[in-house]
């Protein structure tokens, strides 16, 4: 399964260009307002980047899981505005895992927490009810897939959402996350969830998702803050050559390789299979605190003009501090790798690190 | 921006790396089970003996020509070794700055006469070196070295004096970086580096303790110390860049990140079972940061491995990454050794039978050392940024 290093850099390559030739200041203002661009969805169905990874036979593009990663962190370098994640990473997923096909247009998936959704047959379609309560880009989406309980087993079911009631709601990037109500919804398709579907699998593969969009972003932050410091002149020289921001920037820097290093390490274990946990968990955490200090210094470099909706640094920092909380922050990873951790005792802590 | 060539999601050690970590393993276990290591943390210990032992194994200088002792493996296999030693604290220091700087500057630099005559002896764990770089005005700023090497008929004759240096007074020989040319403007040039007997007429080793009383430290002095021809490392006037790229594989390792692991271990011990929110966010939060360090410095010793895809020669163009694991690894020992305090609330107390309580202590009294030697945070981080920033002007 694995790709050759020279299609991998192909595949970045070419997502570059298609979000950098995209993704511009007007069109992230306008997806401010309608929670997404449609323009830049269209042209990323074209190139099948959101079906990246799931497989031919489901109406996927094939690739590999770490093929997608490589996407995403690029798409979070660009912070476009489209639910990529949730339409190949989440909903792509569940629907080909579960044998179910997966349909253009852009998809999103949940429950990742604790909302209840179940599903109750009737007749030949199956009828589903719940609330969930921050569904990423539903009203926009062209399918919800949920993960429903149908008497005790568990199944997959892709909804319209045109058949729900949403609240629009937000995070602090002003992407879509909305409540959904569903009063016995009939499912446009339904199945058993397909081995490994479980509502902790998918916070997982969130989180992952979230680690590879965070490690982009922090990317761009960097590069702006570098950019503005080779520049930006006061007392008579370009703030780079002063060692306090220097230092600071080096920090950065760290931060940013060491969130990158993670996340694109979690997608190859997440591939590969073994210690998942460790992994995701591992670099949600070292992502989400490499955004809390990342996005703060970004800022420091920048002085006043990064707090403004006019100059684009926003754009990256309100999302690492959307992202971060997403899918578990970091407090709620570490205590469950912490967890794992004490249980396995201090004796197996070496063993476990190394393992894979 | 930095591991540009680097595919994270492909970085796995491959099979004869893990079977490597078994055997090392074992080995281990069973030096743990006969007693003969009692790890001290904060300085690795200098055990000639176990040294010899691992040397007899075949790792020490196992990534080297199998003509020179060497083994021939890859550079993965030596952070595997260097990994294991290291989560048992092994008593390394007798052979560590030979395998990790003497070893590849002379395969690097040295004449065929030099690596004859040090290099299968490192590999058998008989030759110990240690590091001639500052002085007690060249500390960060080590192009500034006095030290000076004058010629004579067939070599030179060196005066100066060396600080800091770990266990001179139990090695063989040191490598001294030293000014052969006087400073006539570009300081980088006119340096050179010699290899220097310890034992030669004219040079004194002279302790300088640590806070705690411990002895690893010395000052060494120079006066007129003959140095033939042969014990030239390199060229004449190359010394600068020569030292630089050594400075590399210093702050590449796992030695950056692990060497107090076993606090970790220990903490995680005390702590047993109990269910403590604040126990467990600690854990899991040094746990993640460590797996990620682990990652990076796994991608320099990847990227450095011939065998692997890599190359040896791109040593000098990772100096920007491995000063960011050194970096973040110094700080990263830090927070373990907060994290222990503060979850465990004990006093320190260096002789404390408690092996958690005593690596508490030990480590506390060693916390300064690792943000200022093999490159301080400020230099580091001035690097770091040279490489973010181009030159500006």
């Amino acid at each position: 399964m694995n790709t050759p290093k020279d299609v991998r850099s192909m595949l970045i390559e070419s997502a570059t260009r298609l979000f950098s030739d995209n993704v511009d200041q007007k069109m992230l203002e306008a997806a401010k307002r309608d929670g997404w661009s449609e323009r830049l969805w269209q042209t990323l169905e074209q190139a099948e980047l959101p079906r990246v990874s799931v497989p031919e036979e489901a109406g996927g593009a094939g690739g590999t899981l770490s093929d997608l990663a490589a996407v995403l962190r690029v798409a979070g370098r660009f912070t476009a505005p489209a639910p990529l994640a949730e339409t190949s990473m989440l909903a792509g997923w569940m629907l080909a895992a579960s044998g179910l096909p997966v349909p253009r247009g852009a998809l999103t998936a949940g429950p990742a927490g604790d909302d209840v959704v179940s599903a109750r047959r009737n007749g030949s379609r199956w009828n589903v009810s719940g609330t969930l309560a921050r569904l990423p880009w539903a009203r926009i989406a062209k399918r919800l897939v949920l993960l429903a309980q149908a008497d005790g087993d568990a199944a997959v079911v892709s909804i319209d959402p045109a058949r729900c009631e949403i609240r629009p709601g937000r995070n602090l990037a002003h992407e879509p996350r909305d409540e959904v109500i569903l009063d016995n919804v009939p499912a446009e398709e339904a199945a058993p969830a397909g081995t490994g579907v479980t509502r902790s699998a998918l916070k997982l593969r969130g989180a992952l998702a979230r680690s590879l969009m965070m490690a982009g972003a922090l990317e761009r932050a960097l590069e702006l803050s570098v950019g503005y410091a080779q520049q930006r002149v006061q007392f008579g020289r370009k703030i780079g050559q002063f060692q306090a921001i220097q230092q600071e920037l080096a920090r950065f820097g760290g931060e940013v390789a060491a969130a990158v290093a993670a996340a694109l390490s979690a997608a190859g274990a997440v591939e590969r299979g073994g210690d998942v946990i460790l992994a995701v968990a591992s670099a949600k955490i070292r992502t989400a605190e490499a955004a809390r200090e990342g996005a703060l210094i970004a800022h420091q470099v920048h002085g006043a003009i990064g707090v403004t909706d006019e100059y684009a640094l926003h754009h990256s920092t309100l999302r690492l501090w959307a992202w971060r909380d997403e899918y578990g922050n970091e407090a709620e990873w570490a205590r469950a790798l912490g967890g794992i951790t004490q249980k396995r005792g201090a004796d197996q802590f070496w063993p476990a690190l190394t393992a894979n | 921006m930095f591991f540009e060539n680097v595919d994270f999601s492909a970085l796995e050690l491959p099979a004869p790396a893990l079977k490597l970590r078994e055997e090392v393993r074992a080995f281990l276990r069973e030096e743990v089970a006969a007693g003969a290591l009692t790890p001290h943390l904060g300085h690795t210990e200098f055990d000639a003996e176990f040294t010899r032992k691992v040397a007899s194994r075949g790792w020490i200088g196992m990534t080297w020509p199998k003509r020179y002792g060497g083994q021939e493996r890859s550079y993965l296999d030596r952070f595997v070794v260097t990994e294991e030693m290291l989560a048992v604290a092994a008593p390394c220091a007798a052979h560590w700055v030979a395998d990790r700087q003497t070893g590849p500057s002379l395969l690097r630099y040295g004449s065929e006469h030099l690596k004859q005559k040090y290099l299968p002896a490192i590999a058998r764990g008989e030759c110990c070196f240690a590091l001639g770089m500052s002085e007690p005005n060249s500390g960060s700023d080590l192009a500034s070295v006095r030290t000076r090497a004058e010629r004579m008929p067939g070599g030179w004759r060196v005066t100066g004096q060396k600080v800091w240096t770990s266990w001179a007074h139990k090695a063989h020989a040191f490598f001294v970086l030293c000014r052969t040319a006087p400073d006539t403007g570009n300081r980088h040039e006119g340096l050179s580096q010699l290899i220097i007997e310890l034992d030669a007429p004219g040079v004194t080793v002279r302790p300088i303790r640590f806070m705690n009383g411990h002895h690893h430290f010395n000052e060494v002095f120079l006066d007129n110390v003959y140095v033939p021809d042969d014990m030239v490392v390199g060229e004449i006037g190359r010394g600068w860049k020569q030292v630089t790229s050594e400075l590399a594989l210093e702050r590449s390792g796992p030695e950056r990140y692990m060497t107090i692991f076993p606090l970790l271990v220990e903490l995680i011990r005390r702590l047993g079972q109990a269910a403590d929110v604040r126990a467990q966010e600690t854990v899991g939060r040094l746990t993640a940061r460590l797996w990620t360090l682990r990652r990076m410095a796994l991608a320099i010793a990847l990227t450095l491995d011939p065998g692997a895809g890599g190359d040896s020669r791109a040593t000098a163009d990772l100096a920007t990454e491995a000063a960011l694991v050194k970096d973040m690894g110094t700080f990263y020992e830090r927070e373990i050794i907060d994290a222990a305090r503060l979850l465990a609330a004990v006093e320190p107390t260096p002789e404390a039978t408690d092996t958690f309580e005593r690596y508490l202590a030990e480590t506390i009294v060693c916390s300064p050392v690792a943000t200022i030697r093999g490159g301080t945070t400020e230099v580091l981080r001035t690097l770091i940024a040279r490489r973010l920033l181009g030159s500006l002007k």
